[in-house]
């Protein structure tokens, strides 16, 4: 965990979840890869995840909004909303189900250069504790469903294959 | 020394190899268990013995169709262990996976263009 984000943290530490990455290039590519729709339907979401982009403009009070469809054929609306773009240091996003959502949360994207690599971190904060553990619940819940399986599948198969061959 | 009831706990219960088998099967679609045994080369009074485990821990559910039961998976039960290790956190460090992944693609172009 990151000790620079530790003091503003024990107030909101049960409404919040940081996520980091060190990812092996440059910060303006890392970071471009968050301001375009034809870059970010490459990656958004976890493994076999599709987007279908309804509307996108990546500026401050701009609006991504989309369907995410998870490898069962499950739809789940999506809203992002940028509040602030420091290129290329810093996102400010809000993200929720659809325009005005009382449940949307913000997340806080910060991009710090490592040497040649560069540091990702993910800040969300979430206005109740308890929005934030419905959130973990509905992505888990997502995830549940699909990934999960999916992650399960593959490791019951490795495992078939490896006590096959051994 | 006491074991943990694998009836009570869904990671003991899929701890057991052929019970994760049983789980492969099933995500296929919902079958009888005969023909879960007959797939698994298991008696079927064994294959029975392991879906019913499944089936105290929620992670199979079963049905009547005509004369038939069928099992299904039941992925609810998954929630257990999907909770343990995160949701929220676990969608985004796949995304972030693929983030990485597509970077690096975006690198590459770069650098031979």
């Amino acid at each position: 965990m990151d000790s620079t984000a530790s003091s503003s943290m024990s107030e909101t530490a049960e409404r919040e979840i940081v996520i980091a990455r060190r990812i092996d290039a440059p910060r303006e590519l890392v970071f471009e890869a968050f301001t375009e729709v034809r870059h970010l339907s490459r990656w958004w979401g976890p493994d076999g995840f599709t987007t279908t982009t309804r509307a996108f403009e990546f500026r401050v009070g701009g609006v991504w909004d989309f369907v995410m469809r998870g490898p069962d054929g499950t739809d789940y609306p999506e809203w992002i909303s940028w509040t602030e773009i420091v290129a290329p240091e810093r996102i400010v996003m809000l993200h929720g189900e659809h325009a005005d959502d009382p449940d949307a949360f913000e997340s806080v994207l910060t991009f710090e250069p490592e040497g040649e690599a560069t540091r990702v971190e993910m800040v969300t904060v979430f206005p109740t504790a308890q929005l934030r553990d419905e959130a973990i619940e509905k992505f888990g819940a997502i995830e549940g469903g699909t990934q999960t399986l999916g992650s399960l599948a593959a490791y019951v198969e490795r495992d078939l294959r490896e006590g096959a061959e051994g | 020394m006491a074991r943990a009831a694998t009836t009570s706990d869904v990671f003991n219960a899929i701890a057991e190899p052929r019970r994760r088998q049983i789980l492969v099967l099933l995500r296929s679609g919902e079958m009888p268990v005969t023909e879960l045994a007959r797939e698994l080369d298991l008696p079927q009074p064994g294959a029975s013995k392991h879906l019913r485990v499944l089936r105290e821990v929620g992670l199979v559910r079963e049905r009547r169709s005509g004369k038939q039961r069928l099992y299904g998976i039941d992925a609810r039960g998954l929630r257990s262990v999907h909770e343990w290790t995160g949701g929220f956190e676990q969608f985004w460090n796949e995304s972030f996976d693929r983030l990485d992944a597509y970077v690096q693609e975006l690198k590459q172009e770069r650098e031979e263009s």
